[in-house]
């Protein structure tokens, strides 16, 4: 396989280079050449292109290339699976990652049951003292962890941030794993809040992935039944004021102080309507709001921290032989005794007494299909792949094409990537990359090698979109004007010169294999600039760098230059 | 004024931001700009701090003199001003109390330089984080196609005779809302980070992303690339590490406290920053918000502590700046089901500095009895953070027309509460 990309890249090279006196530039040519447009759909369809990418889709076709990425299923995918192969938490059920990755706040409980630590730990964590910060108590807790065959919980958003960086690189579905960015970013989760980061792995594996080319409505009911979702917007500790008390609260399996008590947490209701289906202006009222969330209440997680599972690390021997409860912890379980049976009103629908679980179920029947959310979607949906400021008929079919299939995502995306609007000038290299996409595109462009950890991560971080940290449940916006900033744009070319000069932690580059030493600067320039931007620069860049060029500079200086171009920030 | 006095105030303002003699065009035109003024005024300073996810105001300044509020909230409620009780409110004025995290307020409203104004905020009903701190940061309630920030509008209407690329500042990672639009803000969220870096050939390496950044035109990217340079020129010299509070400030750990030094410093450093700003999160308190003590006052007392130690740091330089903060709405009366409160209405705003007639609340109190609230939950709103918003901008910075700074809302003096003197 290796081989392989470095054969096409040197033939791909000879190509660029007897090429280079007859670029185009797009900017003078009203309509996207060939190449262009396959350039085009590996930026958006994809994580742009890698060395031979270009070759190798004009050989397949363009029109059966991206037929081949709406049905990812039958993508064979072995570079990946092999890349994500040992990032072991991420296969492991909820109710195991409690067990194998304790909260270090139980283990220091457990300690101290031991009398390995002093009772008044518990004292000092209430102030703003850290025992964690204690240096001979981390030691112990560290060696705790070491001698029982546990890990750190911060390691599991690491691997599955590290396995979102990797598919993006690796992946031959290129397509799947944008719209897996883009579902998590509508349905965005911070994974600082609570129990978010035990919950998280099965979020992307078991609620986004799944459904993210499939329906719609599959999609939204997936999240709504996720512990992740039900934790970060409080819906799992909604209960009806009509609730049998004693009961709902033994059902919950809390210590007392986080035992809910009766009332409603509209939380998850406002946030369903406004940002996961009908968008704040879709038609909905305070009284709405309301009444979904009376809908919803009982939806919660059996075992939300963990329970007896985070207690079973501790116990070690004696837990196993423990009886295992009724299901697994971390996993969603509807409470009749904490539902609001009464009768309710969404946005003009009956939804009579006493239908249990299914109250919610309509709720999400309601929205999915409502014009509103057709509208939302489309729009969402076009500012991501098409342009900052969404064509009004482009979002207006594609919200005709979401509507006339039920939500069908593939063939909401066909009247995307169908359009003209789509092979437009304008849209041509007009969005600017987030960071996760600069990074990911940088590291394909150069053929580089990763294995997606925290050196890699960090460098998104930096520019201001670390995954999953994006705190509340809007997720980062897709129109460059809100958040291109002076820090952002700094870290952009930081890490340019970095990964060109392997100052990227975890991340290989060859640039050998990309472009040749030359000692005729304006060859290497011009090289280079057809590697990594398929030599679509502005005149004043490319002379720039030409005239900050010194014969004797090495390569990763010019690499380093255009990875920080405002050329490449664009895709 | 010629070079050499230049010279003199250019080496006193880098000194005090630790740095060699080295003076880009800006710099040079706002030291001389500040000479110039000497007669006619100094450069007035803005602070303002956001409280993102809505803090509960009916916790942070606490009305104790209505039983309701006791009524509503039976376990997160702070208990009526007892000497010698650490856990219940400071007493303010037999009515409002302030919350025991909080103490280091307490001076401050003694000596009559902090003020509140209670039950301000958004006119428009919405109680959703995004749509209402949008308003709060445009300026424009109810409206969503404002492209601007209010700040920035203000930095449009007021020009800058000097110039300076430090004129408005966000100690935060991405441009907040606020700042948003035509006139340049710079967004960071360190100093220390704030260079290219490439070793020894990281002034090679920057000049020559200067050399293609500045001959982009008409691009966001541009833009953006060409004042990141102007702010990287200035600041690649300094070395934060080596600042030092003054007059026995102590900021927190964290990046709050972080923010709030590096405010300092460039205050000191006379770099022309006229407007600053930076935010704190987490104040979403749906559940186990606690009372004395818990989540919320561990928060106030971060929040509270910086902004103390930030004003000490200051010292006579108070005379010129003016502290603001703000946050999208407040809280339920009522606490939820969850010893927690859900998304309210109207809040509390401090303002402070020498400049202020501290040591009152200002605003019509509402009451909380069930018929006095906002929509039968919620404290209602007596004072539009608009007419705050404005009392500062004219009273403080010193604008001159407002119109354009609060579309579609005419300005009146006859409705500042006049806690600027």
């Amino acid at each position: 396989m290796q081989r392989f990309f470095r054969k096409t890249a040197v033939l791909s090279l000879i190509a660029a280079i007897l090429g280079t006196q007859s670029i185009v530039s797009f900017s003078t040519t009203p309509r996207l050449t060939e190449e262009q447009r396959i350039v085009h759909v590996l930026n958006r369809l994809g994580f742009g292109p890698r060395p031979g990418d270009v070759e190798r889709i004009r050989s397949i076709g363009l029109e059966k290339y991206i037929n081949q990425q709406l049905a990812p299923e039958k993508i064979a995918d072995t570079m990946a699976e092999n890349k994500t192969q040992e990032l072991s938490a991420l296969k492991l059920s909820t109710a195991e990652l409690y067990e194998k990755y304790p909260q270090p706040a139980q283990l220091i409980r457990r300690l101290q049951d031991r009398g390995m630590l002093p009772k008044d730990l518990a004292e000092a964590q209430e102030g703003q003292k850290n025992p964690r910060e204690n240096p001979g108590y981390r030691k112990l807790i560290q060696n705790y962890y070491k001698e029982n065959g546990l890990e750190q919980p911060q390691r599991i958003i690491a691997e599955l941030q590290a396995s979102r960086i990797l598919r993006a690189v690796y992946s031959e579905r290129q397509l799947q794993e944008v719209m897996v960015d883009f579902w998590t970013n509508h349905f965005n989760i911070f994974f600082g809040k609570g129990a978010e980061r035990w919950l998280l792995p099965a979020y992307d594996r078991d609620t986004i992935r799944p459904h993210a080319m499939g329906k719609f409505s599959d999609l939204l009911q997936a999240t709504a039944q996720s512990p992740a979702m039900l934790f970060y917007l409080d819906n799992f500790q909604s209960v009806s004021t009509n609730a049998d008390r004693g009961r709902a609260q033994e059902m919950m399996m809390n210590p007392p102080q986080q035992r809910p008590r009766r009332g409603i947490n509209e939380n998850y209701a406002r946030e369903l309507m406004e940002l996961h289906t009908l968008g704040v202006d879709g038609g909905y009222t305070q009284k709405d709001v309301t009444e979904v969330a009376r809908c919803f209440t009982g939806w919660t997680i059996f075992r939300p921290r963990g329970g007896a599972a985070a207690v079973n690390a501790l116990r070690g021997e004696e837990a196993r032989t423990r009886r295992t409860p009724a299901r697994p912890a971390g996993t969603f379980f509807f409470n009749m005794r904490a539902h609001d049976d009464g009768e309710k009103v969404v946005l003009g629908h009956k939804i009579p007494a006493s239908g249990g679980f299914n109250d919610g179920l309509k709720v999400l029947d309601i929205l999915a299909r409502h014009p509103s959310t057709a509208k939302f979607i489309a729009t969402k949906l076009v500012r991501h792949f098409v342009s900052d400021n969404p064509p009004t008929a482009l979002v207006n079919r594609v919200a005709a094409a979401f509507t006339k299939s039920d939500g069908n995502i593939r063939e909401t995306l066909k009247a995307i990537f169908f359009s003209n609007e789509f092979y437009s000038a304008e849209s041509y290299r007009a969005k600017v990359k987030r960071p996760f996409e600069l990074v990911t595109s940088a590291i394909r462009v150069l053929g580089a090698d990763t294995n997606g950890g925290p050196g890699t991560h960090r460098w998104i971080e930096r520019m201001g979109e670390p995954l999953y940290g994006f705190q509340t449940p809007n997720g980062y916006s897709d129109a460059a004007e809100s958040w291109v900033n002076t820090g952002g744009l700094l870290e952009r070319m930081n890490f340019g010169v970095a990964l060109a000069g392997n100052r990227v932690q975890g991340t290989k580059v060859d640039l050998a294999q990309v472009v040749k030493q030359n000692s005729d600067k304006n060859r290497m320039v011009d090289e280079s600039l057809r590697m990594i931007l398929a030599g679509e620069v502005s005149a004043a860049t490319r002379e720039s760098l030409i005239k900050k060029m010194d014969p004797a500079d090495p390569i990763a200086k010019v690499v380093g230059l255009i990875l920080g171009t405002p050329e490449f920030q664009r895709q | 004024m010629n070079r050499r006095v230049f010279l003199k105030s250019g080496s006193i303002a880098m000194a005090s931001l630790g740095m060699s003699l080295s003076a880009p065009s800006f710099l040079e035109r706002v030291v001389m700009g500040r000479e110039a003024n000497a007669a006619g005024g100094r450069r007035k300073v803005l602070i303002a701090i956001f409280q993102r996810g809505a803090v509960d105001g009916l916790n942070m300044v606490v009305p104790f003199g209505e039983s309701n509020y006791y009524n509503a909230r039976p376990s997160i409620a702070i208990p009526k001003p007892a000497s010698g009780n650490a856990e219940s409110a400071i007493d303010f004025d037999g009515f409002f109390g302030l919350h025991p995290a909080m103490r280091s307020f307490k001076p401050l409203w003694d000596s009559k330089q902090l003020a509140i104004i209670h039950a301000s905020g958004s006119p428009d009903n919405s109680r959703s984080h995004f749509d209402a701190q949008d308003y709060m940061e445009s300026a424009t309630p109810g409206v969503k196609s404002t492209a601007d920030g209010w700040l920035n509008r203000y930095l449009q209407a007021k020009k800058d005779p000097q110039g300076s690329s430090f004129r408005a500042v966000s100690m935060t990672r991405t441009m907040p809302r606020v700042l948003m639009g035509r006139s340049p803000s710079i967004a960071m969220a360190n100093l220390n980070e704030f260079s290219i870096r490439a070793g020894k050939a990281s002034a090679n390496v920057q000049s020559g992303f200067e050399e293609i950044y500045a001959k982009q035109n008409k691009d966001v990217l541009a833009k953006t690339g060409r004042e990141t340079f102007d702010a990287v020129n200035y600041l690649k010299q300094a070395d934060p590490a080596k600042y030092k509070p003054e007059n026995g400030a102590e900021y927190p750990n964290g990046p709050f406290g972080n923010s709030l030094r590096q405010i300092a410093q460039l205050i000191k450093a006379n770099v022309g920053l006229e407007i600053a700003f930076t935010d704190m999160g987490q104040w979403d308190t749906h559940v186990n918000q606690g009372n004395s003590r818990g989540q919320l006052a561990n928060l106030l007392s971060q929040f509270s502590v910086g902004i103390a130690a930030l004003y000490q740091d200051l010292g006579q330089r108070m005379d010129d700046v003016v502290i603001l903060t703000m946050s999208e709405f407040g809280r339920t009366v009522k606490e939820n089901g969850n010893r927690g409160t859900d998304h309210g209405h109207a809040n509390a705003m401090f303002v402070m500095g020498n400049s202020v007639s501290g040591g009152k609340v200002y605003g019509r109190w509402p009451g909380l009895k069930d018929d006095q609230l906002f929509e039968g939950r919620d404290l209602a709103l007596t004072t539009d953070f608009r007419d705050i918003f404005a009392e500062i901008a004219m009273r403080h910075l010193g604008a001159g027309d407002l119109k354009s700074v609060f579309p579609g809302y005419p300005i009146s003096a006859t409705r500042f509460k006049g806690f600027l003197i």
